[in-house]
């Protein structure tokens, strides 16, 4: 018969129980060796004894996005270890009733190496497709203002066509570059003291002159004054200014496109409304997606990359985004974003400190 | 302008010369702007930052060690477009950071705007203006 111990000291993950009490009640060998300790010293330890143990070599990478510990939740953490710096995914679930707690640490330094050089990739990739763009799209450019002679109206609209192509080459470039930035974890907020409402005057400022070429009318509908909140303002601004063109893609001419913001308390709101085509019910758990972009989309000049960076910048902040749609009435996306700072503590698991 | 892209030079060129600027000086290498700026002083250098051997950065960094070129104002005009490459780019003293693909049409407005930004303290504006 083989042993229970046995088979979870064979494991690859490193293995926590902790009782009720906050108290070590198992520990595989994977994460004594870690820790330099055998199983038995930890046994019947305080939680915090162990936890403060594994502080010194454990930094979570990203906040954990879990209430713990009654829920299920999962993170990265970095384990540093004299010389050697590894990664681990770090899942908390809880006992059933209540009983206490198991942490499984998975070593993705692997993947973390694969992740990093995706990115290197792509962000080599899209410096050096610019450059080759900047020669096509300044050549067209010069042709079309004239520069270079005379154009027949059949040249003119050729060239119309690959300047307008170029430009969207270049936003698919700085979309993909963006979205790879946020996949890979490298996306840094910078966090200040802002006012949502101007954040989204200036969105809408930005998105008026494709606004105006369809008489779309952008209004913001806000209560007197919103509260402050931690964010970045040129990330929000970004997250806005998609929705907002978005919206205005999607309207017929002359309608109007609302910026609606509200607060609760804890979060601030954010919805763009729109009288446009609307979204079947069918392609809502799509439409966040990369590259799901609905085939009226494509026929505007989308990257398809939009609301997935809209969706990756809310989750930086800690926010939440959905929409509500129905087919020929318009659409609404709406995001909430929490008052408290995103780089605020939440309860740590690996810290070194007991539990709320 | 330091740019080792002979197209782009020519757009470039083409975009400004459109706008009434007739004397620029072109090179392909930092270490080439380095060198001739020792002759005479420009307006305003336009400076790519991915060149090999001495990059865009490192130029530039040279240009505002050196007390007789510190003053000669460095716009960047680079594929590097991320947040960072332009703080570092600025942190380095520059004028200016502008991206690529540029549009020709505003080239020239948008090197005037941030000179002027730049140089809203100082009496002398570049020829460039006129």
């Amino acid at each position: 018969m083989i042993g229970e111990r046995s088979i979870l000291d064979s494991l690859g993950s490193g293995l926590i129980v902790l009782d009720a009490e906050e108290r070590v009640a198992f520990l595989n060998r994977t994460i004594a060796d870690m820790l330099h300790a055998s199983p038995e010293y930890w046994t019947g330890r305080p939680a915090t004894d162990l936890l403060a143990a594994m502080g010194h070599y454990a930094l979570p990478v990203a906040a954990p996005r879990f209430d713990w510990p009654d829920e299920f939740g999962s993170r990265e953490i970095e384990w540093r270890d004299a010389e050697t710096l590894r990664y681990f995914r770090e899942d908390s679930s809880p006992l059933a009733g209540k009983s206490g707690r198991v942490l499984a640490y998975h070593d993705i330094s692997h993947e973390k190496a694969v992740d990093r050089m995706k990115s290197e990739f792509i962000s080599v990739a899209s410096h050096e497709l610019r450059t080759p763009m900047t020669s096509i799209k300044g050549s067209v450019d010069l042709i079309l203002s004239g520069f270079a002679g005379e154009t027949s109206p059949e040249m003119q609209e050729l060239l119309e066509i690959a300047q307008k192509s170029c430009d969207r080459l270049v936003r698919l470039v700085n979309d993909i570059l963006d979205l790879s930035k946020i996949e890979s974890g490298q996306l840094k907020l910078n966090l200040e003291r802002i006012d949502l409402t101007d954040i989204a005057v200036r969105a809408i400022c930005s998105v008026k002159p494709l606004a105006d070429k369809t008489e779309v009318r952008l209004r913001v509908d806000r209560p007197t004054a919103l509260p402050i909140i931690d964010a970045d303002p040129d990330r929000i601004e970004q997250a806005i200014t998609n929705l907002l063109s978005n919206a205005v893609k999607f309207s017929p001419p002359q309608a109007e496109v609302v910026v609606e913001l509200s607060s609760d308390g804890s979060w601030v709101q954010c919805a763009v409304r729109d009288h446009g085509v609307g979204i079947a019910e069918k392609d809502l758990h799509r439409i966040f997606g990369k590259f799901q972009q609905l085939s009226e989309g494509r026929r505007r000049g989308g990257t398809g990359l939009g609301l997935a960076i809209t969706r990756g910048l809310v989750d930086e902040h800690r926010g939440s985004i959905w929409v509500e749609s129905r087919v020929g009435e318009g659409s609404r996306f709406v995001f909430r974003l929490p008052i408290v700072s995103p780089h605020a503590p939440n309860p740590p698991a690996l810290a070194g400190q007991s539990t709320q | 302008m330091v740019e080792d892209d002979a197209d782009i030079q020519k757009v470039i060129r083409m975009s400004l010369k459109m706008k009434g600027v007739s004397e620029i000086v072109v090179v392909d290498s930092g270490t080439e702007c380095i060198e001739k700026l020792g002759g005479f002083t420009p307006d305003v250098i336009l400076l790519d930052i991915m060149m090999p051997h001495v990059d865009g950065y490192e130029t530039c960094r040279r240009l505002k060690e050196n007390p007789a070129t510190r003053p000669i104002p460095v716009v960047f005009l680079t594929a590097r477009v991320q947040k960072a490459d332009r703080d570092r780019g600025m942190k380095l003293g520059a004028a200016g950071y502008l991206n690529k693909p540029f549009d020709p049409m505003t080239l020239h407005d948008q090197i005037v705007a941030v000179l002027t930004r730049h140089e809203s303290g100082e009496k002398r504006l570049p020829s460039l203006k006129k």
